[in-house]
Order: structure tokens, then sequence, then C-alpha cells
């Protein structure tokens, strides 16, 4: 077991380091100038060589890369160059609101995704199980984005029961809250389509299994059978996908912050890409990607807790 | 010959629907679908505008059928560009194994790190954003998703008698994996690029949405999304139209890439 | 205690049981032999309410008295290891691989008894012990996989006697394990039903462990009780044509494996297969594979004779 960490952990460090090398050499090495890109193509040759300068362009690349990851790695993503204040604090400002949205996101898919998907299961071949893979294979082909523009317009633009948009900050936690719910059922709803189906066709695969036999024999209720032997050995498929969905719904929250004028790092891609600001598109790409690779490695830490059958083998 | 299972059928027929807008789109469209009428915008559904006009009184039916066409070509460029690069990587990985097998995974595996918005945001903040970034973008995730399932089913065809006996008659890798591999995990791949069909069409519906994909006044269901959210109040259905059909023409995909599968084998090897 | 009235199940494809009629004293041990396909694991899965969804029940089926042929699941539920326990065949995957095997048969005595986490923890070492598993308390922390087949097995025996079952169905309790490991676990079987006085019913093709350990015997043939009586009566004995031929199918140990001439003897078989459902004859079931067969056997319905409950037409019934 002991071993199996230590080769998941030295794994997932190496993954790191080469997302690290894909991302700097996508943004430093690809063709274009991006001192150029910045300022445009009017800009004087003089402003362009200054602002080289500024960015530590003349330097070779390796110095530069070895000088970004080892700063990156106390914190230190440079200086933003359209709002003139440190990376770090750029991020740290919005970090709250895409974690907050991403974790909500995913507690709700959970709780959705895992009563949907083992009703599903548990009325196999009956009009209930129908009904939710309909839904769900609807939901997979609806863009969360859309579906976001379907909430705004039946709830805040219709009903007006809540806000189409915009965050007010944290000062009124009930304002902030309904200004979330929105978002997050929008991330929520579409990532536990997918859920929901690996969920019914896992625990299906469980429910043929013959301890449930037992179980039921000894005269459990199918409510318990079902939630207390089939759900923990339908986990270790739907705890794949889960590691998957999370990084998926942290992307999502890009599009959905944008879609709901939310102040999170998905915000902050966009005016960097728009302002040019390429060390803070570089930070943020790079902290996202290192959610997503994060996320895989907590999942393949988890089975191990689930299964007491992969601790024995080597 | 069996019934064919109704989600191949319901697939096919959203499908056809959506392929044969986007082909019609090529020689006729009921307006010119960029000609301005500002004395005619947000008209009502009528005769002459059949959804009626946007907010610069352009025929919203002739728009959708360009956004059929614009979602068409943008998915088939990037999953033949995607898929072909992939399906030669697996074809090698399964092939020749070893360290090769080893590096081709390896880098199958990092590039999960990479959702396709991830990889978009690195293009259009070096070059700018445009269309031919978000399929770039697009057919890079397809890359190793299908080397995976090429090598995948490739190695289990590589362990069958007939490709043994190839090997053992002097038939190199690269032919073998040619006129042996190949021809018999094509099914498998077929469905892939299918499912991944629908997967692009959702990708760059998004990715234009957001301002990375097509630019103005390119026509896309996703760029057409991103100006009704500006005007949901004065006109909410055009908010409704462009987002049905990428519904209709990801669930055609979808659905008709898992009938295929349902048809050509139900215990392909399935990659997730 | 339980009795079975002309109980039938039939299926969308065919009738699997038939006219079963069978009584179950406390204390009784019973043995129920037939090929696979039968109908005894299905009998078996009746008795405890959990008859395939798809089959329609008719007749009577009485436990303590109470008509049970049409409860519903909630009805059986508190019946299910209070009255009736079961174990399976397969002790490799019938007990939860994610569970401590201790918790899995603690989870019973806490749900019907109400008892502690502490109070069940006690029980089941007391169960562990009474079944022969050494080191109880050490069993039960461990999880199914680092348990041998036998542990399992055992396991799965102390689970159904957990909430003192009246009556214990095993359902080739012994098929999935080594020869002599079986004949351990077939006699704890016998002994744990007479120190309870728990009646025992044990299901198997097995006629040397059904022979060891039952007092009366029902042989299956094609969802029919063919034969019945004292087990060493029909086995020394046996009457109906498919009871004579499955035991001459038996291979005995002590029997020349050549013959004369040095040829290697052939075991004799019961010619042709157990039917499928559909392909059930409406009058005696083994009428195509029976060497005394008359023209009308196939189609015109046996009726039960003589003390053994002999179903056929063709031999008289002897005590």
């Amino acid at each position: 077991m002991t071993y199996f960490i230590l080769r998941r952990t030295l794994g997932f460090i190496g993954t790191l380091f080469a997302v690290s090398i894909v991302v700097f050499a996508t943004m430093n090495i690809l063709p274009g100038d991006p001192a150029m890109s910045i300022l445009g193509l009017e800009a004087t040759e003089d402003a362009l060589a200054a602002l080289r300068e500024d960015l530590g362009l003349n330097a070779p690349v390796h110095i530069r890369y070895v000088e970004w990851i080892t700063g990156a790695f106390v914190g230190d993503f440079g200086t933003s160059h359209s709002f003139r204040v440190p990376v770090s604090e750029l991020i740290g400002e919005r970090l709250g609101m895409t974690i907050s949205l991403a974790v909500a996101g995913m507690l709700l898919t959970l709780v959705l995704a895992l009563s949907l998907g083992i009703f599903a299961a548990s009325k196999h071949r009956q009009i209930g199980d129908w009904g939710v893979m309909f839904l769900s294979q609807l939901g997979i082909a609806v863009p969360a984005f859309w579906l976001s523009i379907l909430l705004v317009l039946l709830f805040a633009v219709k009903l007006r029961w809540l806000p189409p948009g915009g965050f007010a900050g944290w000062d009124d936690p009930v304002a902030a809250m309904r200004s979330l719910i929105l978002p997050t059922v929008a991330l929520a709803l579409v990532q536990s389509s997918v859920l929901a189906r690996v969920t019914r066709s896992s625990a299906l695969e469980v429910m043929r299994q013959d301890f449930t036999r037992t179980a039921r024999a000894s005269g459990l209720s199918q409510r318990r059978i079902l939630w207390r032997h089939v759900l923990p050995n339908a986990l270790v498929p739907i705890v794949t996908i889960v590691g998957m969905q999370f990084a998926a719904l942290v992307t999502g929250t890009i599009v959905i912050e944008n879609v709901f004028y939310l102040p999170g790092l998905g915000r902050l891609i966009f005016q960097s890409i728009s302002n040019r600001d390429l060390p803070t598109v570089q930070a943020l790409v790079m902290l996202f990607a290192a959610i997503v690779v994060t996320a895989n490695f907590i999942v393949d830490l988890l089975y191990v807790v689930i299964d007491p059958r992969l601790k024995a083998r080597q | 010959m069996t019934r064919l299972p109704a989600n191949f059928l319901l697939g096919a027929v959203l499908v056809s629907l959506m392929v044969g807008l986007a082909a019609l789109s090529l020689v006729w469209t009921p307006h010119d679908p960029t000609a301005l009428d500002i004395r005619n915008k947000f008209a009502d559904p009528s005769m002459t505008n059949w959804l009626g006009t946007d907010k610069l009184g352009r025929d919203v039916v002739s728009q959708l059928m360009l956004g059929a066409r614009n979602s068409m070509t943008v998915a088939l460029v990037a999953v033949l560009m995607g898929g072909s690069i992939g399906v030669v990587l697996g074809l090698l990985a399964a092939g020749i194994g070893g360290w090769v097998e080893d590096l081709v995974m390896r880098l199958a595996d990092l590039s999960f790190a990479f959702p396709a918005l991830l990889f978009a945001i690195m293009l259009a903040a070096v070059f700018g954003p445009s269309l031919s970034n978000a399929v770039f973008a697009i057919a890079f995730i397809n890359i190793p998703i299908f080397a995976r399932v090429t090598r995948a089913s490739a190695n289990q065809i590589w362990t069958r008698d007939y490709v043994m006996a190839a090997r053992a008659a002097g038939m190199g890798t690269f032919a073998i994996s040619r006129d042996h591999i190949l021809p018999n995990i094509a099914a498998a791949i077929i469905v892939q690029a299918t499912i991944e069909f629908a997967v692009a069409i959702l990708a760059e519906a998004a990715l234009s949405y957001l301002g990375l994909g097509a630019q103005p006044p390119a026509a896309s269901w996703g760029r057409m999304l991103s100006e009704a959210q500006t005007l949901m109040y004065l006109a909410p259905e055009l908010a409704i139209y462009p987002g049905l059909c990428i519904v209709a023409a990801v669930l055609g995909f979808g659905l008709l890439g898992d009938g295929l599968r349902d048809i050509t084998d139900p215990r392909l090897v399935r990659e997730r | 205690m339980i009795e079975l009235d002309t109980l039938s199940v039939t299926f969308a494809a065919g009738s699997a049981l038939r006219d079963i009629s069978l009584k179950i004293a406390p204390g009784d041990r019973l043995g129920i032999v037939g090929e696979s396909g039968s109908g005894k694991s299905l009998l078996a899965s009746c008795l405890m309410g959990m008859a395939p969804d798809a089959a329609t029940l008719s007749g009577t089926l009485t436990i303590d008295g109470v008509d049970m042929s049409d409860a519903d699941e909630e009805t059986w539920r508190p019946l299910r290891a209070r009255r009736v326990a079961m174990i399976f065949q397969e002790p490799m995957s019938a007990l939860n691989p994610l569970r401590r095997v201790g918790d899995t048969v603690a989870e019973p005595l806490r749900l019907h008894f109400g008892l502690s986490r502490d109070e069940a923890a006690k029980r089941v070492a007391e169960l562990f012990a009474e079944v022969d598993l050494p080191n109880p308390e050490r069993r039960a922390r461990m999880f199914p996989h680092e348990l041998s087949g036998g542990q399992r097995q055992r396991v799965l025996i102390a689970l159904a006697l957990a909430c003192d079952p009246a009556l214990l169905i095993a359902d080739e309790p012994t098929t999935a394990l080594d020869a002599n490991v079986a004949l351990q676990v077939t006699d704890l079987l016998v002994d744990l039903s007479e120190k309870r006085g728990m009646a025992l019913v044990l299901i198997s093709h097995d006629l040397a462990s059904v022979a060891r350990s039952t007092e009366r015997v029902a042989v299956m043939y094609g969802g029919d009780i063919v034969e019945r009586g004292g087990t060493d009566d029909v086995l020394h004995a046996p009457q109906h044509p498919y009871t004579q031929g499955l035991l001459a199918a038996r291979p005995d140990p002590q029997a020349a494996l050549r013959d004369e001439q040095g040829k290697r003897k052939r075991l004799p078989t019961i010619p042709g297969n157990v039917p499928p459902l559909s392909g059930l004859a409406q009058g005696c079931r083994f009428a195509g594979r029976c060497a005394l067969e008359r023209p009308d056997c196939a189609t015109a319905r046996p009726v039960p004779h003589g003390p053994r409950m002999l179903l056929c037409p063709v031999v008289e019934g002897a005590a």
C-alpha cells in the first residue's frame, strides 16, 4: 500500500512538472512576439524593446522557465501586466468564488446523481428508470451555458425570483447565496446527467452479485441494501468519473462565471486575454491544469480507502 | 437483418436533419444571412422570416442554417485531424509496444490535464481568438482519446491467430497494422468518432459563446447565444432557437454513436 | 411449521415448479436432490419469498400458519433471517467484499434485535465460535478476501444462524469447496440442527452429503417431486426410474475403473438432457429419457401414489 501511494505521488509530481512545461512552452515558444501582441502592431520599436526587457523576454527560454517555476512554487507568478499588481494577489481575491462554485456544484452533482442513479437502478426496466435515462441523455446534450441562459430566462427574467447575474460580495450572505444558486444548478445539472448514468450502470452490475442476495436473505430492506451494500461497491467506477467531473466542473466555472458575470478566476482569465496579460493567463492556465491533475491524483488515493482489497495487492 | 435500435434511428433522423440543413445552406438560405435590415429588427415569426429577425434585422432561420454548417465543419475538421493523428499514434503504440507504447500512453495521460477550453485559452492568449484556434484546440483533445481507443482495440487484434500468422510469414509491423489491424478496429473508431463529433459540436458552441471561436460576423450557434443573452429582456426567444439546434445536433450524434456501438458489437472495447 | 400445498411456479416460458406439496416440521432434516434445472433452487427461493419477479405463484405456502403465497416484500422481510434463513452456493461472492465479515453478521442482529454495537460484536464472536471459526474476534475484523472458502462458508452459516431461524436452507453449500472441507461443513450443519432443534433443508446434487446429513429426502426432476421418503430407504432402494438413474450415474470409489479386458469402464448415464422449460411435457417430465416409458407417459399427468408419493404411472409404489 505504501508502495502504491509512493508510486502515485511520484507520478503526480511528474505530471505536474510535465504540465508546467507544456503550459510554459505553449505560451513562450510558439511563434509570436508577446510584446507585439500586448502592444499591438503599431507599437514603436523602442516601446517593444522596453516591454520585452520588462517581461524578462531577453533571457534564454530555459532560464525563464526555471525562474517562473521556482517562483510559482512559492506562490509568485510575477506581476500582472494590465492590473499592475502581483498575479498571486489577483488570484487570491478571486479564488474563493471559483472554489465555492466548484465545490457547491460538485456536492449538488453528487446528491442528484447518486440518488437518481440508484433510483433508476432500483426501478430497472420500469418507468422511473426510463425517465432518468431519458432526462440524463438530454442533460448530456445541453450546453451548460445555454442551460444557464434558460434558467436566467425562467427564474430571473420571468419569475424574478433570483438575480440574473452579478455578485455583490459576501457582506450580505443571503444575497451572495442567492446569486450563486442558478450558477450552481447550471453546473450541476449537466454533470449529474453523466454521473447518474455511471451510477446506474455500476449499481446494476453490483446488484447482480451474490452478496446483495445474501443481504436480502438477511431480512434487510431494499433501501438499506441499495445505500449500504450496493452503493459502496458501485463507488469505484463512480469515483473515477467524479475525479474527471471535478476537473470538468472547475473548467466549467470558467464558462459559468462568464455567463453570470461572477468575479472569479474564469472572469479573470477572459479579462486577461482581452488585456493581453500573458503572465496572468499563464498562471491561471497552470492553476486550472494543476487542479485537474490533483483531482485525478486524489481519486487514485481514494480507491485505496474504498476498496480494502487494493491494500492487500501490491 | 435484426431491427435497428431506437437510439440509432432517432440519432440518424436528427443527424440527417442537421447535416441536411448545413448542406442546404451551401446553395440556398431563405434570406442572405448577413443582410442587415435595421427597420425590420426583432421581427416576429412571419411568412417571410419564419423565426423572425435579430437585433440587426437578420433572418434567424438563415443564420441557424449557417450555424449548422459552421458546427458540422468545425466538428468534421477537428475530429478528422485529431482522430487521424490519434489513430496513427494508437496503431504505433500497439504495433511497436515497449517504450513507444509507454511514451504514447504517458502523453495521452498528460493531455487529459488540458480540457479543450484551457487549450483554446492558451492559443487565444498567444495568437488572439479565432475559429481556427478553436478547431486546433478541439482537434488536440481528440488525439489522446483516439490514441487510447485505437491502442486498446488494436492490442486485442494483435493477439489473433491470423495476425500471428502474418507476422510469422515475415510481414512487417506497419503492413500488418495497415492490412489487418486497421480494418478490424474500424468499427470501434467510427463509433468513437461519432460520439466525439457530438463532443466537438458542444465544445465549438461553448468556445464561440465565450468569444474564443467564430468571430463576428460569422454565424455560429454559440455566438448567436452570446448575442441573445444581452437581449434577454427584449427578445428571449432568440436565446432559445440556437440552443435547441445545439441540443438536437449533440443528441443526434450521441444517439447515433450509441446506436452504432450497439449494432457493431455489444461487447466492443469500451473506452469508459 | 412450513407447509406447501400444490405450490406451482410459472414463467412466461413455461412451468418451473408443479404442484409441490411439502411439510417441514421443527427439527426436520430434509434433503432435496436433483440435477441443475430441476427447480430445487427455485423451490428454496420460494421458501424465502425471493422468487424472481417474473415468476407467477399458485397454490399455498404457509409459514407458522400464515399464508404467505401472496405476501409482499414487507411481509416477508421480518421472517427472513428470523424464521427462515438461507446460505448459498458461492461463498466467494456471497459476502460484501468491502465489509468486515463481523459487521456483515452483526447487521441483521442490530437491525432485527436492536442490539448495540458491543452486544452485537459479542454475539458475533459467540456465533463464530459456534461455527468453529478459530480466533473469532480476530476473524470478525477480517475482510472476505482474507478468508478461505471454507471459512467464508462458516461466516455465512454464522450469518444465517444470527437471528435463531427455525429453518435453515442450504443451497448447494459445499459445491464450491474442497472435498474434505465440504464434509466438515456438512457435518457442522447437522450438528447445529441437532443442537438448536433447527430444521434443515439441504439442497444438493451430491447424494453422499445428503445421505450423511438428512433423515428424509425428496427427489426433484423438471419441477416435480418424483419420489420422497426416508433418506436411507430412497437411496438404497430407489423406485422411480429417474432416482434409479441418478444413483446409477454416481461414481463408486470402490468399483474397479477398468473392466476385465482392461478397458476404462464408462459410468452409466441417463440418456438425454434435462429439457428446457418450454420443452417440458404435459405428462411425466422424465418421458423421453425413461427406459420404462409407455406411449401415454408424455401426455397423461401422473398422480403421486404410494408411501413414497411416487410420480410414475408405471412403477408400483411399495413401502
